[in-house]
């Protein structure tokens, strides 16, 4: 080999055993690395720090803003309320600008007050929203969110557990005043002191009036018929299904024993058997009734209403023995870091004005007086839509499913994924 | 460092694992020995759950109780592995040996649909099934099906929505073996008079589709000798007309490997699937995964719901290792079998 060429396998394999050797200008260097990550950390650590908002109170160290302590720094009993305000609902259940995609009664909320809403349309299902928040309350943690909206029997599990922070009612004067009267007594607190309504929904028949005819009963979806036999879909919400099968017994849901939640299983599954329940769904059972899949189906009066819109032959109706009513409830859970902001936000939607404008676009059931006052002059349509508004008579007819103890709710459950076929 | 890892080189092979397995560590075995302790849990989530070890016969009941769903997921979720086998070789073979310069593109579109979102693409097949949707519609009103006829809410639906989720699992690791396959030695098998199989192929084609017609047939709840027939018939045609020998002989043993990664990540997750049973079937058609979705979120049955899913993974286990043998090691390793 001649020197040369020696020369340079030599230096290859210094390059080779010594990659630092190889002059390269940018050569990501072990210190050049921890340096570029002091700056990004040190800069992190600015903006974590830097204040958002007029009148902020996060507290402005890393500490603080990495592990929120529970104590509520800015939730102080005189406090004025500010900063932001983190709610987790349903969707389509805040008033809704489509094109501009904002929610105008929260920006004009934020207009008046100057808390900004971290509205969060991230509930589709009571039991997976309960399995996210669960562990944090359990662990004394804040969950992040400061109004949270979940049915009925949810809240009751989550006042039951101690996991709701009790609501001032004297920062809440709108809401003392204009609540409805059915809405309050319920046994799981009775002084209202836990939970805000939100909107409240009915659950009945709903049909396609050009394949079934008008039904009145809720015979019919347990009852084989041409028009409907392995057409009908039942709801995969269990006090609903359960309830309604109740009724049609001539049980009382509003206090459920465990021998008449059997009669319930036992003809919800005599049903299954003969081949006239389709399936249990969620919210899917529109998707059927619009597509013909189904004919006939246990059905919320929200979905309903707009069903009907892109199906002009669906119709929806409180059977003759009655129909469920169910609420969803905002609560602050406990650990929450802006609580008189949340209950300013809770109280804000019990003004009737503003009430009325999410039930103009929502078009479920109002907990506030004088909603229909106000949407007679709005929007009349609304105000005479007997799904939102439904009649006195139809009203009585209502029941609101009773509260459960965890014992019974879990036989009640166990027995229904039996019925649905995930026992 | 650099003189340090020159002097200790064998640290190297572990620093480049370390990220891996500190994932793994951290994802997998953390929350897997987590969930095995929840598994011998008692008690309600109000009242608290305790740890004992005479409950471990949380397993025997869980597993009883279940036993319904369990054999249903092997056998929806083993014809949903047939049945992407089935559409999934032709297709690979047709891409791998025909593709030429159209390879990258027919790559791509079997791969498209992954753009969209799992359930998405579940709920489009419930569209595409509907009562009176643009497949069975005009069927109906030509009056071959009767009025009532549906394929949602059915096994058929269930087994075709998983068919179609992992067909790119099983075509991907299929093509990727048989692209491997020099072509010089099915050349050579031609030219050793390996060619056309006809009566063997129309036999073996009759015998195993009559065989899987008849199988399909028992788990869709069709009329089984309907479906033997059919099936037969036309896995015979298929075997005489398209089967050759250098094709047993040569390229199926060398697909092989890409054949048995293709039905592990088909099968495995198609066992622990529950969105196509959910959007797509009734309530005699539920799987094993709707029943721990079910005993995890809304009942709030931890411990019962761990233990399922850890005789789930048992299970799973047990089947790969009978699979392999079955297949024999040196046909996964080396490709000769």
């Amino acid at each position: 080999m001649t020197p040369q060429a020696r020369a340079h396998e030599e230096q290859a394999i210094e390059m080779a055993n010594y990659p630092e050797s190889i002059p390269t200008p940018t050569a990501l260097t072990r210190r050049r690395f921890l340096a570029a990550g002091a700056v990004v950390g040190f800069g992190g650590f600015l903006a974590a720090c830097s204040t958002s908002g007029s009148g902020a109170t996060t507290a402005p160290s890393a500490a603080a803003s990495a592990a929120p302590s529970g104590a509520p720094a800015s939730a102080g009993a005189g406090a004025s309320p500010s900063g932001k305000v983190a709610w987790a609902n349903w969707t389509y259940y805040m008033d809704t600008d489509e094109e501009a995609k904002t929610f105008p009664t929260l920006d004009e909320f934020t207009k008046l007050h100057g808390i900004t809403v971290e509205y969060s349309e991230v509930v589709d299902d009571n039991n997976s929203f309960f399995g996210q928040i669960r562990p944090a309350l359990e662990a004394n943690q804040p969950t992040g969110w400061d109004i949270v909206t979940l049915t009925d029997w949810m809240a009751q599990r989550l006042i039951r557990l101690g996991w709701t922070e009790e609501l001032d009612l004297a920062n809440m004067p709108d809401f003392t005043a204009n609540l409805k009267d059915e809405y309050k007594g319920l046994a799981w607190d009775p002084d209202m002191k836990h939970h805000a309504p939100w909107q409240s929904g009915m659950t009945g028949l709903g049909y396609d009036v050009d394949v079934t005819g008008d039904l009145t009963s809720l015979d019919t979806l347990f009852t084989a018929d041409p028009r409907w036999t392995g057409k009908v879909d039942y709801l995969s919400e269990m006090r609903d299904a359960v309830g309604l099968t109740m009724l049609k017994l001539g049980l009382d849901p509003e206090k459920p024993t465990t021998a008449d939640n059997d009669a319930a299983i036992a003809e919800i599954q005599k049903a299954v058997d003969a081949g006239i329940v389709r399936d249990f769904k969620g919210n899917a059972y529109a998707e059927d009734l619009k597509s013909g899949d189904a004919t006939l189906s246990m059905a919320w009066s929200g979905d309903m209403v707009q069903a009907l819109v892109d199906k002009p032959s669906l119709r929806f109706t409180i059977a003759d023995q009655g129909g469920m009513l169910w609420t969803d409830n905002s609560m602050i859970p406990k650990g929450a870091s802006n609580k008189a902001g949340a209950e300013l936000l809770l109280d804000y939607y019990y003004i009737p004005d503003v009430a009325a404008l999410v039930t103009a676009y929502v078009n479920y059931l109002t907990p506030v007086k004088g909603v229909d006052a106000k949407l007679l002059e709005m929007d009349p349509e609304i105000a005479k839509n007997p799904l939102i508004f439904p009649p006195p008579d139809v009203v009585a007819r209502l029941h609101v499913f009773g509260p459960l103890t965890e014992a019974d709710e879990a036989y009640f459950n166990e027995t229904f994924a039996k019925v649905t076929g995930v026992g | 460092m650099g003189g340090w890892l020159k002097r200790h080189r064998w640290v190297v092979p572990y620093a480049l694992l370390a990220p891996g397995v500190l994932w793994l560590v951290l994802f997998y075995v953390y929350p897997g020995i987590q969930m095995f302790i929840s598994s011998f849990w008692s008690g309600t989530l109000e009242t608290g759950f305790t740890f004992s070890l005479s409950n471990w016969t949380n397993y025997p009941e869980a597993l009883s109780a279940s036993s319904e769903q369990f054999v249903r997921s092997i056998l929806y979720a083993g014809a949903a592995t047939i049945l992407t086998f089935l559409i999934a070789y032709p297709l690979a073979y047709t891409i791998a040996f025909k593709g030429g310069r159209y390879k990258a593109l027919l790559l791509f579109l079997v791969v498209a649909p992954f753009f969209t979102s799992f359930l998405l693409r579940t709920i489009s097949w419930k569209i595409l099934l509907a009562d009176s949707g643009i497949l069975l519609a005009p069927l109906k009103a030509i009056g071959i099906l009767p009025p009532e006829f549906r394929l949602l809410a059915e096994p058929i639906a269930v087994v075709s929505g998983i068919t179609y989720n992992f067909l790119p699992f099983m075509t991907l690791p299929i093509y990727v073996s048989l692209e491997k396959i020099d072509h010089r030695l099915v050349e050579a098998a031609k030219d050793l008079y390996a060619g056309p199989w006809r009566p063997g192929g129309a036999i073996a084609g009759i015998v195993l589709g009559g065989v899987l017609g008849g199988v399909l047939g028992y788990i869709f709840e069709y009329p089984v000798p309907i479906w033997a027939g059919v099936w037969g018939i036309a896995g015979g045609l298929i075997g005489w007309l398209f089967i050759s020998e250098s094709f047993t002989r040569i390229t199926f043993p060398l697909s092989l490997p890409g054949v048995f990664a293709g039905s592990l990540l088909t099968f495995i997750p198609a066992m622990g699937d529950y969105v196509n049973a959910e959007f797509l079937g009734n309530p005699s058609t539920r799987m094993i995964g709707n029943v721990i979705q079910n005993k995890f979120l809304v009942q709030n049955d931890y411990p019962e719901a761990s233990a399922l899913s850890f005789i789930l993974m048992a299970g799973i286990i047990v089947f790969v290792a009978i699979y392999a043998r079955a297949l024999g090691t040196e046909a996964l390793t080396t490709g000769r079998g």
